[in-house]
Order: structure tokens, then sequence, then C-alpha cells
């Protein structure tokens, strides 16, 4: 299945990262249990945690008593019954707007839920074969495995918890968590392939592994008590969302305590059931009601996307980022880089060189490698050796060759340029000026050059062709317009860097950088005041993902790096950061728009209670929508405020339409949309609410 | 045994706060109510007074809450 790379999606529907989407079978209860969900939420010391909604609460239970006795809190001059009634009415409405609040939470948290339950389908209580310190087998239950443990996995059984292969190589099933149904290999000592994940399935061999995580802390735990909101705390946006919400609503609480008086002053006396209606349309409920919801669709946004986040903080930050860091292979470009051509100097030919590269890659497993033994063998080289004879020498950071040393002590080594330059000089051996321009032939074209020698005889340049992923300068370019910086970092040299950096349109590069430097860049740019994200998979990665404002590990990464990350991709396609800003500034987009658009409500709610309640003081005039009497203006104002939090749930669920634009631009785009839209709208449903209800 | 009585209430009377807020709320009212049944002549009845008194103090302490919202939001 082919990912359309050219247009940012912050919901992708119909590709590979939509698999862990809401099971259908748990949707199908959803909106039960959402609306059981609902009326759970009226207990005071759940709805105490929401104070626009819980005052709207109070105030419904005020209503109600006056219903039940219209002269409760003072004898009022209009007929009982009549007043029974539009009491009756108001409770009703607010009853309704505290339960629709709630609904829209119930439902976020609902498809929260409903994830957790697909991810606890993969966690089960298994039998696991515990390593006991004098060498012999005890059998347990997964759940008594502390940290520290080592227990044995054999063919068809499922790894009891997280822990670090030691021994034994093995191929795994992680399907249950990523959805991958190819196997990985696990095997002991390299960085990444070592960490496995409880609930997934060996499925060939055996491997001996170091339990890392108590019962109830492994990955999948964190995950399910994640995508449930067990360990939800507010964002520093919502807190601050928070704060202005309840200083409006305590400046309307104290308004309308108080207006008792002066409306007994002008002669027009109110009675306790509409200064109750007037607070509630005054309060912000619409965003008081659906903020929540915001962010825990945030939270199960991310989650659909096949990404785990360690809370609401690190999505939120995700849309504040300004630097994103990204590396080149696998990132920026196809992480396969294969050779192209081999580039012969010192009077070789061509086929000189590729039985020289063909020897030299032998032992290289990488796909590199690979595809250097590939291209040798279509120009017709063959070995001219045992291979059980020759001896292969891996890769290191260190001394960035590897090759092959062969039965007669000859060496064949092939690696970063300077490296090759040093190995054959220390052998006696010259350098050509040629080899300096087949380098710079490779580099100019963005490829990777790898010198091959044997001894001190350098044969030539392989170009190792690097190919940038298709509509990724794209999507730089839509980042660069949200104001968002990209830096690639990459071994390569200079050149090639430069050539890559300019093809895929990232705005810096940093060359020859090795992982330390990663932290150095983070800290250089937060130093500017900017937030950073990143992505890594190594341990050496670890102290930069946990510097970044959002790191993002790769799930078959290190242990080390998904602890010290904030997100956890499980697909493990870097690539993802890039979505994930999308999704980071949808959920502050969608948050300011409805925030814009609740204020914004005020206005009319204002001109539709105000004018008809004092008109006997001479501000009738002021009711510029015509509406029948203070009852139906009340009432029409009310059902509005009731019905535009469910109307507004799927915009709150599903984020505001996402337009890679700058902050200037979407300001002014909000304040048209949902800011004008927030003043006009209303006044028009009201107007049609007060035609249509059947009072004078 | 009464000292053994006394000694429960008021372990209970510690543990459930919210009876004895609400219980405190009552008894200030009767001062509250007394006040504004005073000041107001016959405009109200008794019960209506002590109603008042309770939606009275029930504003105070909601916004008393919404202060708490303020500076502490990170606990709601």
């Amino acid at each position: 299945m082919k990912i359309n790379l050219s247009n940012i999606k912050p919901v992708p529907r119909n590709n590979r990262y939509a698999r862990r989407d809401t099971p259908t079978a748990a949707l199908e209860g959803l909106y039960q249990r959402a609306i059981r969900d609902a009326f759970r939420k009226l207990d005071p010391r759940i709805a105490v945690g929401n104070p626009v909604m819980f005052l709207v609460w109070v105030g419904t239970i005020v209503t109600f008593l006056v219903t039940l006795d219209p002269n409760l809190f003072g004898t009022v001059q209009a007929d009982p019954n009549q007043q029974r009634l539009l009491n009756g009415a108001i409770t009703i409405i607010l009853f309704l707007t505290v339960i629709f609040a709630n609904f829209a939470e119930a439902v976020a948290e609902g498809r929260g839920k409903a994830q957790a339950d697909s991810l606890r389908s993969s966690r089960s209580d298994t039998i696991a074969y515990k390593l006991l310190p004098d060498g012999a087998i005890s059998q347990v239950n997964s759940t008594e495995l502390r940290k520290g443990d080592r227990v044995i996995v054999k063919i068809g059984e499922l790894i009891p918890a997280d822990g670090e292969v030691v021994i034994g190589v093995a191929s795994v099933d992680e399907s249950a968590i990523t959805g991958e149904s190819a196997p990985v290999l696990k095997q002991p000592g390299t960085d990444i392939a070592s960490s496995v994940t409880g609930g997934t399935k060996v499925v060939s061999d055996e491997l001996t592994i170091l339990i890392t995580a108590d019962p109830g802390q492994g990955f999948i735990d964190r995950m399910i008590a994640l995508v449930e909101g067990a360990k939800r705390s507010k964002t520093p946006n919502e807190i601050a969302l928070t704060v202005f919400l309840a200083v409006l609503t305590q400046v309307f609480l104290i308004v309308v305590a108080t207006l008792s008086p002066l409306a007994n002053y002008v002669n027009t006396p109110v009675t306790i059931a509409i200064l109750v209606s007037l607070l509630v349309a005054l309060i912000p409920t619409t965003i008081g009601g659906l903020l929540s919801a915001i962010g825990i669709a945030g939270m199960n946004r991310v989650a659909q996307f096949n990404v785990i986040a360690t809370s609401g903080r690190a999505v939120e930050a995700c849309g504040d980022v300004n630097t994103l860091i990204l590396d080149k292979t696998g990132t920026i470009t196809l992480g396969n880089r294969l050779a192209d051509e081999f580039i012969p100097v010192n009077g070789h030919s061509v086929e000189e060189m590729a039985a020289v590269a063909l020897a030299g890659s032998l032992f290289d497993e990488t796909p590199e490698g690979k595809s250097i033994v590939q291209l040798a063998e279509k120009l017709g080289a063959k070995i001219d050796f045992s291979r059980t004879q020759a001896t292969g020498v891996e890769f290191s950071a260190r001394t960035r060759m590897s090759g092959t040393d062969l039965p007669n002590s000859i060496e064949i080594r092939k690696g970063a340029i300077d490296a090759i330059r040093g190995f054959v000089r220390s052998r006696g051996g010259t350098i050509p000026s040629k080899f300096d321009d087949a380098y710079e032939q490779v580099s100019k074209l963005g490829g990777t050059p790898l010198g091959v020698c044997k001894d001190g005889d350098l044969y030539g340049v392989i170009y190792l062709k690097d190919i940038v992923k298709p509509g990724l300068k794209e999507r730089f370019d839509q980042l660069r317009r949200m104001g968002v910086k990209t830096i690639m970092l990459t071994g390569d040299n200079r050149i090639t860097a430069s050539v890559i950096a300019q093809e895929a349109g990232v705005d810096d590069f940093i060359a020859e950088a090795t992982p330390e430097d990663k932290i150095d860049v983070i800290k250089r740019e937060q130093s500017q005041g900017k937030l950073v994200a990143m992505t890594g998979d190594g341990t050496n990665d670890a102290p930069a993902l946990a510097q970044a404002n959002v790191g993002v590990a790769m799930n078959s990464g290190t242990q080390a790096a998904k602890e010290a990350a904030n997100m956890v991709d499980l697909d493990s396609d870097p690539t993802k950061l890039i979505d994930l800003v999308a999704i980071g500034k949808q959920l502050l987009i969608t948050r300011g728009a409805l925030t814009t658009f609740s204020i914004a409500n005020d206005i009319a709610k204002y001109f539709a209670i105000i004018p008809t309640i004092f008109a006997a003081a001479g501000i009738g005039t002021l009711n510029v929508m015509g509406l029948k009497s203070p009852q139906s203006a009340i009432l029409a104002a009310l059902i509005y405020n009731a019905l535009i939090i469910p109307a507004l749930i799927p915009l709150a669920l599903n984020g505001v339409k996402f337009r890679p634009l700058t902050a200037d631009q979407l300001l002014q785009r909000n304040i048209l949309i949902y800011g004008l839209g927030g003043v006009i709208a209303p006044f028009i449903a009201i107007k049609i609410i007060d035609v249509l209800l059947p009072i004078a | 045994m009464i000292s053994e009585n006394l000694v429960t209430i008021w372990q209970v009377w510690c543990r459930r706060k919210y009876p004895t807020y609400l219980f405190l709320a009552l008894c200030l009212n009767l001062v509250f109510a007394s006040t504004v049944f005073a000041a107001t002549g016959d405009a109200f009845s008794r019960s209506q007074v002590y109603a008042l008194g309770v939606l009275g103090i029930g504003t105070v302490c909601l916004s008393i809450y919404l202060f708490v919202v303020m500076f502490q939001p990170e606990r709601f």
C-alpha cells in the first residue's frame, strides 16, 4: 500500500497508519456506554472537575427547586402555574446542557477505552519458564515475574513481559502491537534488536530474556493506561484555558448575583430561574463542555496514527514545535541506499574493482553491502578464495570501514572516504587525484561515496544512490509556511549532505554528524527559545530524546530510547514526526477555534436576554432580534446554548480541518470563521427557535 | 461507654467532611437568614428567607470554588 506523502493529513483514513483505528466491534457499544457515562458524570465529585459545567449543574438544581415551588425564594407576580411551566422548561434545558457536555467527554473517552481494549487483547497472563540461579527452570505465571528475572521463551510461546534478549537468536511476531505481520529478528548484544515487548510471540527458535519491567509497568500496560486516560493530566494550555474560563465564570457569577437589587431598583424584578438562565447563557458553556473532549480526542488521533503519546502535553507540544530534527537515512531518504556504479581509479578496470568490492562486501549483511554484491555479480565479478577461510570485518563508528580479511593476510576495506584514505596511507599506498574527483562527482549527485581498497592499493569509489522520499519537499514547504524549521542530520560528507538537503528542501543540515551532535543541536535551538522535535531509536539517542520537547522513539528501538521519549511510534516510521506536528497544530487550532466561537456566542445570547428582561427599563430597542417575550427569549437562548454542544461534538472529536498556514493567517481565519460566525450564527438560530416556540 | 460513643461520632465527623460543611452552612444560615428576615420585614416569609440564605451561602461557596480553580487549576 502506498503512502501519499504529498499531503499532510492529520487523520489518515485509508492507509496503513489507520490500522489501529478504533475497532468496529468496540464502537458499536460506544454511544450506549457514553450515554451511561454522561449520567454517571453527574456525580458532584466528578462534576466538580469541570467548573463551567458544574455551575450549570448547580443552576439546574436551583431551577428544579423553583419548579417545585415557584415562590421558594420570594413571591412571584406571575401565575404560579405558568411560572412553574417556564421553570420546568428551563430545568430540562439546563439538564440537557450538562448531559450533552458529559456525553461529549464520554464519547471521547469511550474511543480511548475501545483502543485500550484492542491493546488489552494483546496482553494476557501467560505461563513463563523462569530460569533460576541454579540453572533449573520453574514454571510461573507471567504476573509473578519481576525486573531482573530471566525467562526462556520457545517457539510458539508468548513473551511474558518486556525485556532484553541475553541468549539466542529468534524471529518474533510483533503484529499484536505494531500490526506488522513480518516477524522481526531478535538477538542479544545489538542495540536495537535485543529489545522485546511482552505479548509478542516467538515464531522461531528460542530466546533467553532478561525481564526489564515489573507487572503492570510494561510497555503495553503503560499504553493502555494512557489511551484510557487513567493518567491524563491537564496540559499547560488546558490549565491556562481553565483559568480563563474560571475567571469569566466568576465575573458573570458576581454580575448576575448582584443584578437582583439593580433590577428591583428599575422596577423590573427578576426571578431566580431567570437569573440562573442569564448566568448559564453568559458563561462559556460551549468550550467548557467540550474542552476535555478536545484534549482526549487529540490523544486518540495520535493513537489512531499508531503512535502512543505518554501525555497530552507531548501532543500539544507537537503543535508548538519550531524546529524538526530529522535523520537523513530512513526519514528524508529511503532507508536502503543502493550501489549504482563503480568508479575505478589508479588504472584499475571496472571489472577489477567489482571483484574487490565483491570480496569486501561478502560478509556485509546491510542493504548497502548486499546491493554492492548484487552490482558486482551483475558485472560478472567472482571471488577467487574460499569464503570459509576469509574473515568479515564489521563496520564500526570508530573505524567507519568494513571489509574482509583474506586467508593470505590481504585486507580489503570499503568505507568512508577519509577512513579509506587513512587506511591506504597506513599501508604505504598513495592517493591519486582522480580519487578526489570521483568522490566529488558522487557527492555532487547527492550520493554516498564509499572508497574501496586492497591493502595499500586504492581501487575506486562506489556510488551509493540515495533517493529522497517522494513528496517530502512539498511537506517541508508546508512546514516552512507554518514557521517550522527543518534540520537534517547525516553522517555523510558536506557535499552529499548539501545536495540531499537542497533536493529535499530542508532549511539546514549538519554533515558528518555523530549521534552526540543531536543533543548539541537541540540545546542550541532550545537556547533560542524554540521547541524541538526529533526521532531516535538507539540507546545513544536517549539523552537527546529526553532533551527534546517532543521525542519520538521508534518501537523497534531500545527500551532506553522508548523510556526517554514522550512518544513511541509503533510503525517505527520516522517520517511520521511531520504528521505529529500537524496533529498537534490541529489540536491547538481546534481548541482556539471553539473558544473563539464560544465567547463570540455570548454577544448574541446577551442581546437575546438582557433587552427583553429589562424592556421596562427602556432598553427594549436593544432587542434587535425582535424576540417575542422574555420567556421566549430565555428559552430560545438556552435551547441554542444546549444544542450547540452536541452540534460541535464531531468538530471537537475530529478537529478543525488543518491547513498549513502561518500563525497570523490562522488567527485571521479563526477570527473570521469562528469569531464572526460565532456572533452571527446564534442571532439567526435564536431568532428561528424564538419563532418556532409555541409561547407568546 | 459514652466517651467511646463520643470518640466514634468525632471520628465519623472528621471523616465525612461534606455533611460537616453542610451542617456548618445551615448553622451559618441561622444567623444570615435571621438578619435578612429582620431587614426585609414582611416582604419574605420565614421559609423564603431561609431558602434565600442557603442560596446566598451557596453562591458564595461557588465563588470561593471558582477562586480555587483559578489559583490551583491543575487540581481540576
